[in-house]
């Protein structure tokens, strides 16, 4: 592709973003802000449920304004039991060369999450289950006991597991190819650590995705990150050889705040001996927030994989420009593009996404 | 206030993404057409057969997420599992819609899956583009044929193999019944109590006959006869933790035998119920 062309598509590809994509990543608060994910979630490793802090943050400090309701809503029902949740629901349109454009509506998810603090600050019991569309599903359920200077907590039962970024986009490339993404929680035991500037997770599970153990081994997770006021950096490894799978990941993953801009960095190396010869591949994320405006966000993503280290000429890449808005608590608007580019013999890898997405949350 | 440099930065991102791969020497799933670098070709047109389907659409875009231990649901489209975790498979999601129902393409799951319009999650392939239509609908007359297994398979040895669970797997007392395939057409009525058994062993130990109770009541649901795929199903009863044993035995007086009256090899799987609901 030429220097004109190039410029002349993104340009192009610029434009059609104004009215358009999926890219939910929520991490970017978090090294906006320098904060760690459990400053926010009840999951100290991020994503689901949100804490009182969460809850009051997402509908003062987010919002371009804040309708006057009175008290805040904070999930709690008592002191004893939260609940909170997530509606997603978008309008998309994908344009893929040689085949027809598809526009749709689609209800992405609406999840509810429950907590029950059986023991406040010690014991807990968490649900968070998708309940539309279509039937039921259980993505994470789990106890977890934390110790009584609050540093220390084990949790058991199905859980989301440590690894990288948690970006709310399964899609993305780093999520997709290493499989640890919002769709594939696991069963198993987590321990985890929490202190004023590091987190760290160490997660055993049966590397199945949710499905029965096997007697061949089990998942490995561990994830550490150091959190500074502006920046952040931090690696993952993890190691999977139930059924033979013998899949090997690292990572190391960063973010930092320069003005009103955040950026997000993670690269992968992932390893799979049941490949002959092993199959490696490498996945990449770089993304930058540029929070324009109380309540505006706009949203800058460039993403590589190369899906095998041993064939030239196949990888593929995609990059994303999203405008977050959040006109007033609960509900937020999300208008964006992507564009796939891949090998001109697939088409799929070449296709350009335009989405418009309402996040309603609370 | 931002400096210049940093909105030039923030917006030469894109630059970073450059073009995808130049394809060269590749086909369309992104492999070597000289069959190098560790993976299967394909590339071939899209044919309604399942081999032709699993080059060019399963391969190359399912496993990308259905396969390996981390399958979603269990749900493997690998080219050795694929046959028998669609065919008279009920699906987890709907468990009374089988994934593919041969000859019924509107009330297979996998069509709906795939169109959109499935009862239970979203589209697939989830998060990309759905499949061109043109492609469903050589899956759908795959499925309209009776979606008959590839034709390699036919003539191979007949063997029996486990889909699930695999040997000496743990499961919990709500797992699917043991599902089994062979890699050809068996003569069913060669199956008896005299060469089908399933033990029990508390201690995992089977060669000690004190510890072991032989289970009796299992059946066989034939999920499709040519090649043959079936589950073995215990009486409620019987479905109680400890450690088992399934034999179909090819040798002795009364062998099972495939289609053209051949004993099979010995087939044996192990695997444990565990006491959790």
């Amino acid at each position: 592709m030429t220097a004109r062309l190039r410029i002349v598509t993104l340009l192009a590809v610029f434009i059609s973003i104004l009215v358009c994509g999926r890219a939910e990543a929520e991490p970017w608060f978090a090294v906006q802000q320098g904060f760690k994910c459990s400053q926010c979630h009840v999951n100290p490793a991020g994503g689901g449920m949100r804490n009182t802090f969460g809850q009051v943050w997402g509908q003062t400090a987010l919002p371009e304004e804040h309708l006057d309701t009175g008290e805040p809503w904070t999930g709690e029902i008592n002191k004893f039991l939260a609940i909170g949740g997530n509606l997603r629901a978008s309008g998309s349109f994908t344009d893929t060369p040689h085949q027809r454009s598809l526009s749709s509506f689609d209800l992405d998810e609406m999840r509810l999450y429950v907590e029950v603090r059986a023991i406040p600050d010690r014991l807990s019991l968490y649900v968070d289950e998708k309940i539309a569309p279509g039937g039921a599903i259980n993505s994470e359920a789990y106890g977890r006991l934390w110790t009584s200077n609050h540093q220390w907590y084990v949790q058991a039962g199905q859980m989301y597991l440590p690894y990288g970024i948690r970006l709310q986009d399964d899609t993305a490339f780093i999520r997709q190819v290493s499989g640890v993404n919002f769709a594939t929680p696991d069963r198993g035991v987590q321990v985890g650590f929490e202190s004023t500037n590091w987190s760290a997770q160490f997660a055993v599970t049966n590397g199945t995705a949710g499905g029965s153990s096997t007697p061949d081994g089990k998942q490995y997770s561990l994830r550490a990150e150091h959190v500074q006021s502006i920046w952040r950096v931090g690696a993952s490894v993890n190691f999977n050889d139930s059924t033979g799978e013998n899949r090997q990941m690292q990572n190391i993953f960063a973010g930092v705040r320069t003005g009103p801009i955040s950026w997000l960095a993670e690269a992968d190396y992932i390893s799979d001996d049941n490949f002959t010869p092993k199959r490696k591949q490498v996945v990449g994320l770089l993304e930058a927030n540029w929070a324009i405006a109380k309540g505006h966000n706009l949203k800058f993503t460039t993403e590589y994989f190369d899906p095998d280290r041993d064939v030239s000429h196949d990888y593929q890449d995609r990059w994303s420009i999203v405008w977050e808005y959040t006109p007033f608590q609960f509900l937020q608007l999300r208008v964006g593009g992507r564009n796939y580019d891949g090998i001109p013999q697939n088409d799929t890898q070449n296709r350009r996404l335009v989405f418009a997405q309402i996040n309603g949350y609370f | 206030m931002m400096n210049r440099r940093t909105i030039g930065a923030v917006l030469m991102l894109p630059l970073l993404a450059s073009c995808g791969g130049s394809g060269e020497g590749l086909d369309q799933n992104g492999r070597p057409i000289n069959g190098g670098g560790g993976g299967g070709g394909g590339g071939s047109a899209l044919t309604p057969d399942l081999q032709s389907i699993q080059e060019n659409v399963f391969t190359p875009i399912c496993t990308a997420c259905h396969a390996g231990a981390a399958a979603p649901l269990g749900f493997r489209l690998d080219a050795a599992s694929a046959y028998a975790m669609l065919v008279n498979a009920p699906s987890v999601e709907v468990p009374a819609l089988l994934r593919v129902s041969p000859g019924n393409p509107d009330s297979s799951y996998l069509i709906q899956k795939l169109e959109g319009h499935a009862a239970v999650g979203g589209q697939m392939p989830l998060g990309q583009a759905p499949l061109p239509q043109a492609t469903i609908n050589v899956i759908r007359t795959w499925i309209q044929n009776g979606a008959p297994a590839p034709a390699q398979a036919i003539d191979m040895l007949t063997r029996l193999a486990t889909i699930a669970p695999t040997e000496n797997e743990v499961l919990t007392r709500d797992a699917p019944e043991p599902l089994i395939a062979a890699s050809g057409a068996l003569e069913l009525s060669s199956i008896s109590t005299a060469n089908l058994t399933v033990e029990r062993s508390a201690s995992g130990e089977f060669d000690d006959s004190g510890g072991v109770t032989l289970v009796h009541g299992a059946t066989l649901a034939v999920r499709s006869n040519d090649p043959t795929v079936f589950s073995i199903e215990l009486p409620e009863s019987e479905r109680v933790p400890g450690n088992y044993r399934v034999t179909l035995r090819g040798t002795g007086p009364v062998p099972v035998l495939d289609r053209q009256g051949r004993p099979i090899p010995d087939f044996i799987l192990r695997y444990t119920i565990e006491d959790i609901p």
